[in-house]
């Protein structure tokens, strides 16, 4: 509870300071300033030439207003979470097109209704073809991941490390990453077969793309104040890199994951639409060729579930690894 | 120690090997430094010795090149002409605290280390700015006087002979200032580096510094030793004249009877015409 009254003419000064726990008693006394005008709390003063006299207006006392506080505040009425009232929203689209569903107004081979849903997916996953099928797709994912991570990483700080390796690397990274990787599929298609080859090849170039350019421009945007406090620390090279150089570009790394897991799952989504065996895409094509948009919705929602997850986890690893950023 | 010349770095076994044996121990030497940038000279022809534990205060008007001439001598910029000597083991404290934000406090202090001894001796840094406690704490949970603090131990740990302090309260609020003077004094008689403060406070040269020297157009013009003994207060009277002196080498006229501020603590009385006097804001 703090009081505090200022009328009209006054020049209130408040002064605050933090504590200090390390003042201790062996402290010298502290009088470098105490001399009664501190330079916080003087008023600058001291007449030596007077400015012509102003003429003084006579004093008002200006109305005053109760601002809100937090008993009064509108802004701070009670109400729903925000996340409760968007999942409200959510939930009246399903209703509504559950009762068009039932209605008859959507036909069946057009879209199933959501219980129709629930009820394939139920059964897909008690079959265990669901979770074959889950699998097959997210060991591709995981192999391109595994893969196109280090291979982004490795090249950018190849890249950030060294003037020849930023020649070698870097101008042809910057040339290449503008060719829309689903436009190599014939050309991987060519070299690698059908099989699982091309699919992970893929995954991995556009897992690598993202990652490579995201840590490298973290790299080269690194403040040149914390490269001049290693010089006067006198870090080496070795110490520079750990120290300073990775953990600088750590958050532009994760940037580039979380936009390599997104990439990683529409990559996927189109390698297993063509000349798939298994995994969610060839459920979805076999569902396809039978009009069985029950199924089709299960896929879609399988894959939607599946980046949700992911990003999850991208956003969980952002938050312990990147904990000492200032306003987290 | 290591000779800096503009030619080449030169590693010497006896301090100083290039001074003729008779000088007296120097912690800094330079002789004839000149840089420039752009055409432009900053540095013209600076010469200027440093007794070891010598704690010097070198103002100036900004753009003078005093940071410049502190750069040079922590060896962040190479671009000069002349000769400046420096010891090996210096630190330097910036305006900023300059801690590494992904790294914890006592890894702020230690870094660059070998590592276990280093931890005992920068846990004692840290206790000797007060702040041991925090020795585990990511450097956004410290206010700007603590990472000033923390930015402090770690230039101390590392037993400079040379200590360069580039405007390091330049950003602290007053209060948090006056601790931190106290503060560089003390760990300056305990540890007794040689001290070379740059700032813009010509009180702040006063209280801190045995001598005190400014830089105008590049070179020092003027060079004076503070006779009052510690602890010296801001308005000591001994200093008053040296205040004033050192004010106008660098352009601030007093006012005419020549009192400072901080003798006259009446406040206005209301409605009074406003006064104004030059000289009078702190800067």
């Amino acid at each position: 509870m703090t009081d505090l009254d200022v009328s009209g003419t006054t020049f209130g000064v408040i002064v605050g300071s933090e504590p200090a726990p390390w003042a201790g008693p062996d402290e010298a006394p502290l009088e470098s300033r105490s001399n009664g005008t501190d330079p916080a709390t003087a008023v600058i003063a001291g007449p030596t030439r007077v400015a012509p006299p102003l003429v003084t207006p006579p004093l008002m006392t200006p109305p005053l207003m109760t601002l809100p506080n937090r008993a009064t505040s509108r802004t701070r009425s009670r109400r729903l979470p925000r996340s409760v009232e968007r999942l409200a929203g959510v939930a009246a689209l399903f209703l509504a097109w559950e009762l068009a569903s039932r209605a008859g107004w959507i036909s069946p081979d057009i879209l199933a209704g959501p219980s129709t849903v629930l009820t394939a997916g139920a059964d897909l996953i008690r079959s265990g073809v669901l979770i074959e099928s889950l699998w097959a797709s997210l060991q591709r994912v995981l192999w391109g991941m595994a893969i196109g991570i280090p291979l982004g990483a490795l090249l950018a700080l190849a890249s950030g490390l060294s003037r020849i390796g930023d020649n070698l690397v870097d101008a042809n990274v910057q040339m290449l990453r503008f060719v829309p990787i689903i436009a190599l599929q014939p050309l991987l298609v060519v070299w690698l077969g059908v099989g699982e080859t091309v699919k992970v090849s893929l995954i991995v170039l556009g897992v690598a793309f993202p990652i490579y350019v995201n840590t490298s421009s973290a790299m080269k945007s690194l403040d040149p104040r914390y490269l001049e406090l290693a010089e006067v620390v006198g870090l080496n090279r070795f110490q520079l890199i750990r120290r300073v150089v990775l953990p600088g570009s750590l958050a532009g790394f994760l940037v580039g994951l979380r936009l390599a897991t997104a990439i990683a799952w529409l990559l996927l989504v189109f390698a297993e639409q063509i000349n798939a065996t298994s995994g969610i895409g060839y459920l979805m094509t076999r569902a396809q060729l039978f009009f069985q948009t029950d199924l089709i919705v299960v896929g879609l929602i399988t894959y939607a579930a599946l980046g949700l997850l992911s990003d999850g986890l991208v956003r969980t690893l952002e938050r312990v690894l990147l904990r000492w950023q200032p306003g987290r | 120690m290591i000779a800096v010349t503009d030619t080449a770095v030169t590693q010497t076994t006896g301090p100083h090997a290039t001074l003729p044996p008779t000088t007296r121990p120097l912690a800094v030497s330079a002789r004839g430094v000149t840089r420039s940038f752009g055409g432009r000279e900053v540095l013209r022809g600076l010469d200027l010795d440093l007794g070891p534990g010598e704690f010097v205060a070198l103002l100036g008007r900004s753009g003078s090149g005093k940071s410049t001439f502190l750069r040079a001598l922590a060896g962040l910029d190479d671009g000069f002409d002349g000769v400046i000597e420096v010891p090996v083991q210096r630190s330097v404290v910036f305006q900023d605290a300059r801690l590494l934000p992904w790294a914890t406090v006592l890894d702020n202090v230690v870094l660059g280390l070998p590592a276990l001894e280093a931890r005992l001796a920068g846990l004692a840094a840290l206790a000797e700015v007060g702040l041991e406690d925090h020795a585990r704490d990511w450097p956004k949970t410290l206010s700007g006087g603590e990472a000033q603090r923390v930015a402090l131990a770690r230039a101390l740990v590392r037993s400079p002979d040379l200590l360069l302090l580039d405007e390091p309260f330049g950003a602290l609020d007053a209060l948090t200032r006056i601790r931190m003077h106290v503060l560089v004094q003390r760990l300056w008689n305990r540890h007794q580096p040689a001290v070379l403060l740059v700032t813009h406070d010509v009180d702040e040269a006063l209280l801190l510094a045995d001598r005190v020297l400014v830089l105008t157009d590049g070179s020092i013009s003027l060079d004076v030793a503070v006779d009052a003994g510690r602890p010296r207060r801001v308005g000591d009277p001994r200093l008053v004249d040296l205040r004033s002196q050192l004010l106008s080498e660098l352009g601030v006229e007093e006012n005419a009877e020549g009192r400072s501020s901080a003798e006259i603590p009446n406040p206005q009385p209301p409605n009074e015409p406003l006064t104004h006097e030059e000289g009078a804001i702190h800067p």
